[in-house]
């Protein structure tokens, strides 16, 4: 499967796919009894309201015609009796059905997100946070759907339509064999109708996105439209737009306008062939008028199921669609796996050493190529370079989210495939520039770094990272919520929180990605102190965008599209003019206008005081 | 296609029956046919069991033969079940003629009503908000005319038809009934407004949901670098567990509605098959009357519960309708207000006299503001973030207007002035770069408003420094720009809309920062571009940097919304001021970096500035000579 078609929304295969159908039913099928339940009580359901059309023929002959009110009262009771039976079906299928859907949408719910715990970075890189969201939302409920209301659906009308069969060659064969030409039409105009209607449905549903999209455009981009006074020209485009709608949106509606009356006409006709043949019937002793009648709710109730027919068909087309792409999620295989007999040395301090490594995320954009490093065990090395140069790459590769394509990474003497991932993952302590908190507490995301930690292990933590004068001071302190991805924060007093958090981890490995955004003097000097003390005797990465950073780490490395442009210190760097050169003297610049701009307004704010 | 020009502010009404009955205009009509429609449908079908009572009464108890009759029954059982089939279509499809045409309508006035509504409104109105009103809020009065008015018309015209029937039957049957009737409608309103709750907190768990697994996907680092994956899906599992349970309650619900209201229909349907069929044998009615009723008593009972929903469903329709009402009940920026076009064009002198400016009474933002430019004049506006640089040059659009003083344009008031005419005069390169999901040709020529050749078109992108960026794309000016094309730097989509504004060819141009996010090679590069087009005509620069403002003719330094020092780069250089101090400031930070270099940099002494800075060094120079 490609990409392209695997990004594509709301997009259904045109066939069903027997393996798709076969793995949704087994997904019902680990819970055969809800499964079975529901399967018998709606069968039992359709079935008993083709006995009551019976049982309404049965009113009309044996009492009213015979005359009977003693009979009449029996049927009338077993008719109330039964019809308690039926409610009670009714109780359990809705149940059944219904739990039976939460617990498949709770199964693979559960199993997606247990697989996308396991894929590995590479995976996150390539698709999109929405496309795995609705895999998890929109597409469970359609399969959770499917397995229940959709084999509902499917049961109910079979039933129904063979019981009243059966019940009609019971009462006359030769009349029966009438409405069993029917069907056949019925079903085949069915089809017709369902293909149109689902082409045009189709249609409503990708116009409805571009008019979204239009929507969004216009209001997100409202200034330029002014500025550009593209009003008329817009609307324009868009009454084209909302016009295509309009038809698409039209031709679906009396499509489906038509496909009920088309359908009443058929059985219209099976109606009148009863009344004629019906009534020579009668005549000649073979027919009652309670079976007429009969005939007649028989023919008008098939109607029903074959009207649904359109929608259940449509419905379990997407289903197994969206069937499709959750099981292309459950087996996707992670690239990154522990490899048969990897181990855990217990510590991975060390020297890291890049051995001839390749690396590309597209084979036709090498990334690094032959390239050999050694990093001494307690060495701090800042990655400088533009936005997107690949700074991150090389912390990637570290961190084993990615592999090298050839060549070997050595942590401790140990080629890390031979590691497992636990191994490496849980010894590496990680800051990012836009730290990522979860809701809850400021403890619970300080806690994220050892879950078994103590409050006052965490304390010590956010004391020694210094962050803990600013919780403190926050109304709850420690049990103040963040808010969900940390809003309440601010970034400065994120990084604070999530320096902590490595720090309680007590990790080999250091990797830090300093913010770019301003953060207040104080709190800057604060995430100082902090790195220093958690990079010290560890061997640091620091994705570097300040110059005291930089400056104070005992090896730069210049990140330039991609490749290691320039390594060295900062002295070496410097008299090389290069790229290093550059980037340092425009950062100069900016850093001290910022920082004379910040002193400008203290002392403001000193003078107003 | 019709009545597609109705005002629709008109639905802005007090009261909601009368904004509806308006939202309907040139559709009454037709959509009064799609009820009556369905009204005559309902009496068809009463018909067709009133035909099967005569055939069983009077046809089949006929001796002799009765195949013609027969025949006759037959043909008009098939014909009214056209007819009534006939009645149904066209009533669906009158239904839905009026609900996709009002749809469209709607949805094309008001995407131009959002894109004429004033700046002061989109500032205080969230994207998400309006959107969301746009197109579900929308969709949902859609279905409120396609299937729910209709559905509650559908299903009170059957009950009426088939009521009547009834009564016409006898009337003492017909009144037992329906004793039932507003027990279910009772039952089944009260019922869907509880489930209607219900279904929203298993709505809100799904977002929380949702809201973990977002964070779980955009916190994938996190997790990984601190191997947390089991207590991740412990955490899910939390609230995966919540979800089921509520979904259950929501089934128990239904589980238990459908059942009830089954027995309670049940035993209405019942009693009335026994006190017919009692009827019948005693000879009160016919059996063909029997049968004439049984068909009816089911049309009349059943149908009812759906009543709740659709009531249920047509409330939530009508709180979209006031949601839409909301964004409709706001006054367009009238475009063509004003009454002065020059004739021979606009020269490009401004006058700002005495001006105040405020976005909301209690806070003014600028003050006092006056200045005089002369036609192809370059003024530059310096200040610190919320100095009231971009408000300032937001008036001249009159995106805003000004609340006091005066500002003209080559002498006239610009009130005078048409807003459509006056923006097409002015040029605007915005701080934060726009792009539209389009190709990038078309970006460029976004707005021209006219059809460009291709020459003329790379001749801007040229001159904004962009062209050989766009030609490095496999798809050239055609490539698509945003989620199903390529992503653009924040300098290459700046230069694309500085390609915008240049094809445009105002005569007033207002650059907002707009070098910004480009580095400064190509800064230098578009400035050259620049220089040709801004000798002709008058521009105003926003910047905070010396280097960007030193040529201008004329430089306000604004704090507070105030000008606080104006003048030519040497003239406020002589004047103690914050100009003096920005520009001494960005001549002591250069000294030190000479100095830390110097002090690294031991081999070899640089004057290694890079060329961008030569000529700004220079002067430095000079002025530390002169000081």
């Amino acid at each position: 499967m490609s990409d392209e078609y695997r990004f594509e929304e709301e997009e259904f295969t045109t066939q069903f796919n027997g393996q798709t159908v076969l793995r949704i039913i087994k997904q019902g099928l680990h819970h055969w009894p809800l499964m079975l339940f529901f399967l018998v009580s709606i069968a039992t359901v359709s079935a008993l309201d083709s006995y009551f059309t019976y049982l309404s023929k049965r009113i009309m002959d044996e009492g009213i015609i015979a005359g009977n009110a003693d009979v009449l009262t029996r049927i009338i009771l077993q008719y109330g009796a039964l019809m308690l039976l039926q409610a009670v079906m009714v109780f359990g299928f809705i149940t059944c059905a219904g739990m039976l859907s939460e617990r498949v949408q709770y199964d693979l719910r559960k199993t997606m997100f247990g697989r996308l715990q396991e894929l590995s970075l590479s995976y996150f890189d390539r698709t999109p946070v929405g496309w795995l969201m609705s895999r998890v939302t929109s597409d469970t409920q359609r399969v959770g759907d499917l397995v229940s209301w959709g084999f509902l659906d499917v049961t109910w009308g079979f039933t129904n339509i063979t019981t009243a069969l059966v019940f009609m060659f019971f009462i006359s064969w030769r009349m029966a064999l009438i409405v069993l030409v029917m069907i056949p039409v019925l079903i085949v105009v069915a089809t017709i109708f369902k293909k149109k209607i689902l082409v045009e449905y189709r249609k409503v549903r990708k116009l409805n996105s571009k008019i979204t999209g239009s929507y969004n455009e216009n209001i997100t981009g409202v200034r330029v439209v002014k500025s550009l006074r593209r009003e008329e020209e817009n609307l324009r485009e868009f009454g084209e737009l909302s016009g295509d709608m309009y038809k698409a949106g039209y031709r679906a509606a009396w499509l489906s306008a038509l496909f009920l009356p088309t359908v009443l006409l058929i059985t219209s006709l099976g109606v009148g062939s009863v009344i004629v043949y019906g009534g020579y019937q009668f005549q000649l002793g073979g027919m009652t008028i309670g079976g007429i009648q009969a005939f007649i709710s028989y023919i008008f109730f098939m109607m029903w199921p074959v009207q649904e027919m359109a929608r259940v068909y449509a419905e379990m087309q997407q289903s197994i669609a969206s069937g499709e792409r959750i099981f292309s999620l459950i087996d996707a295989v992670p690239e990154i796996q522990n490899q048969p007999g990897a181990g855990d040395p217990g510590s991975i301090r060390g020297d890291i050493v890049f051995d001839n490594v390749d690396f590309y995320y597209e084979a036709e954009k090498p990334v690094l190529t032959n390239f050999n490093l050694t990093i001494k065990q307690g060495e701090t090395i800042a990655l400088v370079g533009p936005t997107g140069a690949g700074k991150s790459t090389l912390v990637n590769l570290i961190c084993r989210f990615y592999e090298p394509k050839n060549g070997r990474i050595l942590i401790a003497g140990h080629n890390y495939r031979d590691l497992t991932l636990h191994a490496i993952h849980s010894r590496i302590g990680m800051v990012l520039q836009t730290p990522h908190l979860f809701s809850g507490t400021v403890m619970e995301n300080l806690r994220y770094g050892r879950l078994e930690a103590t409050e006052d292990e965490v304390i010590a933590a956010a004391q020694m990272a210094g962050a803990d004068t600013f919780i403190s001071k926050l109304e709850k302190g420690y049990h103040t919520q963040v808010g969900e991805g940390g809003v309440l924060l601010s970034v400065g007093q994120k990084q604070l929180i999530s320096l902590a958090r490595a720090v309680l981890a007590e990790p080999d490995i250091f990797i830090m990605d300093e913010a770019t955004s301003s953060v207040d003097t104080l709190t800057e000097a604060l995430i100082q102190q902090g790195m220093d003390r958690l990079m010290e005797g560890r061997t640091s990465f620091v994705i570097a965008h300040r110059l005291s950073t930089i400056k104070r780490a005992d090896r730069i490395l210049v990140i330039e599209n991609g490749g290691v442009s320039e390594m060295g210190t900062h002295a070496e760097l410097i008299r090389k003019r290069g790229h290093y050169y550059d980037l340092y003297t425009k950062q100069f610049r900016d850093e001290m206008e910022q920082a004379y701009a910040a002193q400008k307004v203290e002392t403001e704010l000193a003078l107003a005081a | 296609m019709d009545n597609l020009d109705y005002d629709l502010k008109q639905i802005v009404t007090q009261r909601r029956l009368v904004g509806l009955w308006r939202i309907l205009a040139g559709y009454r009509w037709l959509y009064l046919l799609a009820i009556v429609s369905i009204g005559l449908s309902a009496l068809m079908r009463s018909t067709i069991y009133y035909a099967l009572g005569y055939y069983v009464d009077n046809v089949l108890s006929s001796d002799g033969s009765i195949l013609r009759q027969s025949l006759l029954v037959g043909t008009a059982v098939v014909g009214l079940a056209l007819l009534q089939g006939a009645l149904t279509f066209v009533s669906g499809r009158s239904a839905a003629k009026t609900a996709e045409g009002i749809t469209r309508r709607l949805r094309n006035y008001l995407y131009d009503h959002i894109q004429r509504l004033s700046f002061t409104y989109h500032d205080n109105m969230q994207t998400g908000e309006l959107l969301q009103r746009s197109t579900s809020d929308v969709d949902a009065l859609r279905r409120l005319f396609a299937e729910q008015l209709n559905g509650i018309g559908n299903i009170t015209l059957l009950f009426l038809v088939n009521f009547v029937a009834l009564l016409m039957l006898n009337v003492r049957l017909a009144l037992y009934s329906v004793v039932v009737i507003p027990f279910i409608i009772g039952v089944s309103l009260y019922f869907f407004k509880k489930v209607g709750e219900v279904y929203e907190t298993y709505q809100e768990q799904e977002a929380t949901l949702s809201n973990r697994l977002q964070e779980n996907l955009s916190g994938v680092r996190v997790v990984k670098a601190f191997a947390r994956q089991s207590y991740e899906i412990d955490m899910f599992e939390v609230d995966n567990q919540e979800k089921y349970r509520r979904g259950k309650r929501l089934i128990f619900m239904h589980a238990s509605f459908w059942p009830v209201t089954d027995i309670m229909c049940g035993i209405q349907m019942l009693a009335g098959f026994f006190l017919g069929a009692r009827m019948a044998i005693n000879g009160i009615i016919t059996p063909g009357e029997y049968l004439t009723y049984a068909g009816l008593v089911v049309l009349i009972i059943w149908p009812i519960r759906n009543l709740g929903r659709l009531i249920t469903q047509m409330s939530t329709g009508l709180v979209s309708f006031d949601r839409v009402r909301d964004i409709i009940r706001e006054d367009r920026e009238p475009l063509d207000a004003g009454t002065y076009i020059p004739e021979d064009g606009l020269r490009g002198a401004v006058q700002f006299k005495n001006l105040h400016f405020a976005y909301d009474k209690e806070t003014p933002v600028l003050h006092d503001i006056s200045f005089d430019v002369e036609p192809g004049q370059v003024i530059a506006l310096l200040g610190s973030t919320g100095s009231g640089k971009t408000s300032l040059v937001n008036l001249l659009p009159r995106f805003y207007d000004y609340t006091g003083g005066s500002l003209t344009l080559d002498g006239v008031e610009l009130r005078e002035y048409p807003r459509i005419w006056l923006r097409r005069q002015i040029g605007i390169v915005q701080q934060e770069p726009f792009l539209f999901s389009r190709s990038i040709r078309e970006n460029i020529t976004y707005g021209v408003g006219r059809t460009v050749s291709d020459a003329e078109v790379e001749t801007a992108a040229r001159a904004a420094a962009i062209h050989d960026v766009i030609l490095s794309f496999p798809n050239g000016y055609e490539t698509l720009v945003g989620e199903r094309g390529v992503t653009l730097s924040g300098g290459q989509k700046q230069r694309v809309t500085i390609a915008r504004t240049l094809l445009k060819n105002p005569r007033i141009l207002i650059m907002d920062d707009a070098t910004s996010s480009v580095d400064t090679e190509t800064e230098a590069s578009i400035r050259a571009a620049l220089q040709g087009l801004m000798a002709t005509r008058t521009t105003f620069v926003i910047a905070h940097r010396i280097q960007s403002v030193m040529d201008a003719d004329l430089i306000l330094v604004l704090d507070n919304g105030r000008i606080i020092q104006r003048g030519t780069h040497t003239k406020l250089l002589d004047q103690p001021g914050t100009y003096q101090q920005i520009y001494n400031l960005q001549a002591r930070i250069e000294a030190e970096l000479e100095k830390e270099i110097a002090s690294v940099g031991s081999g070899s002494n640089g004057n290694g500035n890079g060329q961008h800075n030569g000529r700004f060094q220079e002067k430095i120079t000079t002025t530390i000579a002169t000081n």
